[in-house]
């Protein structure tokens, strides 16, 4: 799952990049709102906290322009204003929750997995296919409930397609969502990823559907 | 309105001015017209009697013993011969020793008394002009003239002719009458036109008591129309004065804004560096400091929150319409409690309804309220609000209720304590409802909290209500 992380302050975009990442997103960032305008509506991005005091282009500016140009990625407020103007205004505006300032990053990481979940149309927090079972809390994957060991690029291919259940998933979409923009793509790494998968798993979970990508089916 | 309060005000004192004024000057032209009224008729009628004293005077004739003759036949007016008819002569003889005899010779008129003798000297051939009382108690005018004849020097005659009165007063009497009449024909229409022109003079300030009434109503925010230049200053003066609060409060907001935007960032930078050191090392300082910046984050919410209903002093002419306000918060709580699918129905009340007050109060009231039902919610939250029937000032009452644990009466009092939390696992900062009853004290509102029927809790505001456009405004007159 990718992010775009909006927020000025270095320090704080910092420690939030460092969460992120260690919740398993791929995060990129961008630090005013001219950038984050570019970034939101040119790359794929599975969810977005952004920031709503930003030099150049104001936050409410950004996503206003993302939803008018047809960006539908769920979007994370963070204001440091505690009124319930500003908040109408940011739903308003398109935002899908918000954060007041200051918060703990468990709080941010509940409302980031929760955005993407319900734009995937999924309820519950454990994603399952058949036996396999994924908590997107603890970022545990289990199979019959027997734990399952998985690096972290190989539970990033994993959540992304359990997000998907059913679809169709290519090589190049998965390669967008799982690795941050200034990463050294290469989208030969992710037919690595899905062998070791199916190496852990029951290996017909993962179809290959040729020429289109890859697709969780689950057992009959 | 108090007598007091009549008698200050403009129009009374201008038609209180107009009409002492109108009266006295009417009084002193009646008195002038009806003095010269008289003084001209006096003149007229003395010019008569005088023409009368003239030929009784020339039908003055002496016999060879000397004794003086006059020929009634020779005088005319036919009221010489009937008797007290109001036209007099008398011919009264003085003698060298200064004896007089009065009615030598009277007129037939006279009958059978005579006019009074008059104390006076005259020089020869002087005319003077009396009143006194002649028969039956009349008012007369009396004219006499000494005459002198060559025949006998000793003797000095005095030829008197006198006319009753009561033709002149009653001349002046009905002269009066009708000018009387006609003065207060003239005063009736002349404070007609006063009354007309105080109205057409003062309409302005009815405008402007209009304009204002608006205002305090929240029809509109600064006085409407145009005034005559003398009242113009004052009206743009008043509405500088309108505009300068509305901002002051406006900064005072952003200010605050600011305030909070620039300390509570260093404080998530604070707290994220605390709790990843804390999650590492478990260090005493970590803790310390994730515990002190949670407390300065709940001090700065809080005081900021003071400060903000402290900079909204209650604004005349604000009015705030309840249903976008409501709408905008069920929009927000929609996107935000998406996941616990909440469901929010708002019964709107069947007139809308205008709040009279802050737009942003009046959210975060709404919005600490309708939050806290939404986290606690099972799976319903219902909005109602009516306006409450028959008070004044208007109010209206908001109802926001869910079905979830609800709470117990003895925590029910504690609620709004500041920063009382009854649960600390959900997210939020005990403010909301401290917050609220500030606000809700604010505008002299009243919030309550009760069990609902079903086992949550209904929570009901009551807030001043602003009229609808078009109702009767209810001018202070």
């Amino acid at each position: 799952m990718r992010i775009l992380l909006v927020e000025d302050e270095p320090t704080l975009r910092a420690q939030l990049r460092a969460g992120l990442v260690d919740a398993g997103y791929a995060v990129d960032v961008a630090d005013n709102g001219r950038d984050a305008h570019f970034l939101g509506a040119t790359e794929a991005f599975d969810a977005v906290v952004l920031d709503l005091g930003l030099p150049v282009l104001d936050g409410l500016t950004v996503l206003k322009r993302w939803r008018d140009g047809g960006r539908t990625m769920p979007v994370l407020i963070l204001t440091a204003r505690d009124n319930w103007h500003d908040k109408v205004a940011g739903i308003d505006a398109g935002a899908d929750d918000y954060l007041t300032k200051p918060f703990h990053m468990e709080e941010l990481l509940a409302r980031v997995r929760a955005l993407i979940r319900r734009a995937s149309g999924l309820a519950s927090a454990v994603l399952q296919c058949g036996a396999l079972a994924l908590d997107t809390r603890s970022g545990r994957v289990t199979l019959a409930g027997q734990p399952v060991s998985l690096t972290s690029h190989e539970y990033k291919v994993l959540d992304y397609l359990m997000h998907r259940p059913g679809a169709v998933v290519s090589r190049t979409e998965l390669t967008e969502h799982i690795y941050a923009q200034d990463f050294e793509r290469d989208s030969n790494t992710i037919e690595v990823f899905v062998g070791r998968l199916r190496r852990k798993l029951p290996p017909e979970l993962i179809e290959t559907v040729r020429g289109l990508g890859y697709r969780l089916v689950p057992p009959p | 309105m108090s007598l007091w309060r009549r008698a200050t005000s403009l129009r009374f004192r201008l038609l209180a001015a107009t009409l002492v004024a109108l009266v006295l000057a009417l009084l002193l032209a009646g008195v002038l017209l009806s003095g010269l009224f008289r003084d001209h008729v006096m003149r007229q009628f003395e010019a008569a009697l005088t023409q009368q004293l003239d030929q009784v005077t020339a039908r003055l004739e002496f016999d060879a013993a000397g004794q003086p003759l006059i020929d009634p036949q020779a005088l005319s007016d036919p009221r010489w011969q009937k008797p007290y008819s109001g036209l007099y002569w008398q011919l009264d003889r003085t003698t060298a020793d200064g004896l007089s005899r009065a009615g030598v010779l009277r007129s037939r008129s006279l009958w059978d008394t005579s006019l009074p003798l008059l104390a006076d000297e005259l020089a020869d051939g002087a005319v003077h002009v009396h009143q006194g009382k002649g028969p039956l108690d009349a008012p007369l005018l009396i004219l006499e003239r000494k005459v002198k004849i060559a025949e006998q020097p000793d003797a000095r005659w005095r030829i008197v002719v006198a006319a009753d009165l009561q033709e002149v007063t009653g001349a002046v009497d009905s002269f009066n009458g009708v000018m009387a009449a006609s003065l207060a024909v003239l005063l009736v229409l002349l404070v007609l036109a006063a009354l007309a022109q105080v109205a057409v003079g003062l309409s302005p300030l009815r405008t402007m008591q209009r304009a204002l009434a608006d205002v305090h109503e929240g029809r509109t925010q600064r006085l409407q129309g145009r005034f005559p230049t003398e009242v113009q200053p004052l009206i743009d003066d008043f509405n500088d004065v309108l505009d300068r609060n509305t901002e002051v409060v406006a900064r005072a907001r952003t200010q605050a804004g600011n305030l909070a935007h620039a300390l509570k960032t260093p404080l998530s930078v604070l707290d994220q560096a605390a709790a990843g050191t804390l999650a590492a090392q478990g260090s005493e300082l970590a803790r310390l400091v994730k515990e002190q910046v949670g407390l300065s984050r709940r001090h700065i919410d809080w005081h900021l929150a003071r400060a903000r209903v402290a900079a909204t002093q209650r604004l005349p002419g604000q009015r705030t319409a309840l249903g976008p306000v409501l709408a905008g918060l069920v929009r927000v709580m929609e996107r935000v409690h998406a996941a616990r699918g909440v469901a929010i129905t708002v019964q709107a009340a069947d007139v809308p309804l205008f709040f009279a007050g802050e737009e942003q109060d009046l959210q975060e009231m709404l919005g600490n309220l309708l939050d806290n039902a939404c986290k606690w919610a099972g799976s319903t939250v219902t909005v109602h609000a009516e306006a409450v029937m028959g008070s004044k000032p208007p109010q209206m009452q908001i109802h926001i209720q869910d079905d979830g644990p609800g709470i117990n009466a003895a925590h029910l009092a504690l609620v709004g304590a500041r920063g009382l939390r009854l649960d600390e696992s959900v997210p939020g900062t005990g403010l909301g409802l401290a917050i609220v009853q500030d606000l809700v004290g604010l505008y002299g509102g009243e919030l309550t909290l009760q069990p609902a029927g079903g086992g949550g809790l209904r929570a009901t505001l009551r807030l001043p209500a602003a009229t609808a456009f078009g109702a009767s405004a209810g001018v202070r007159a």
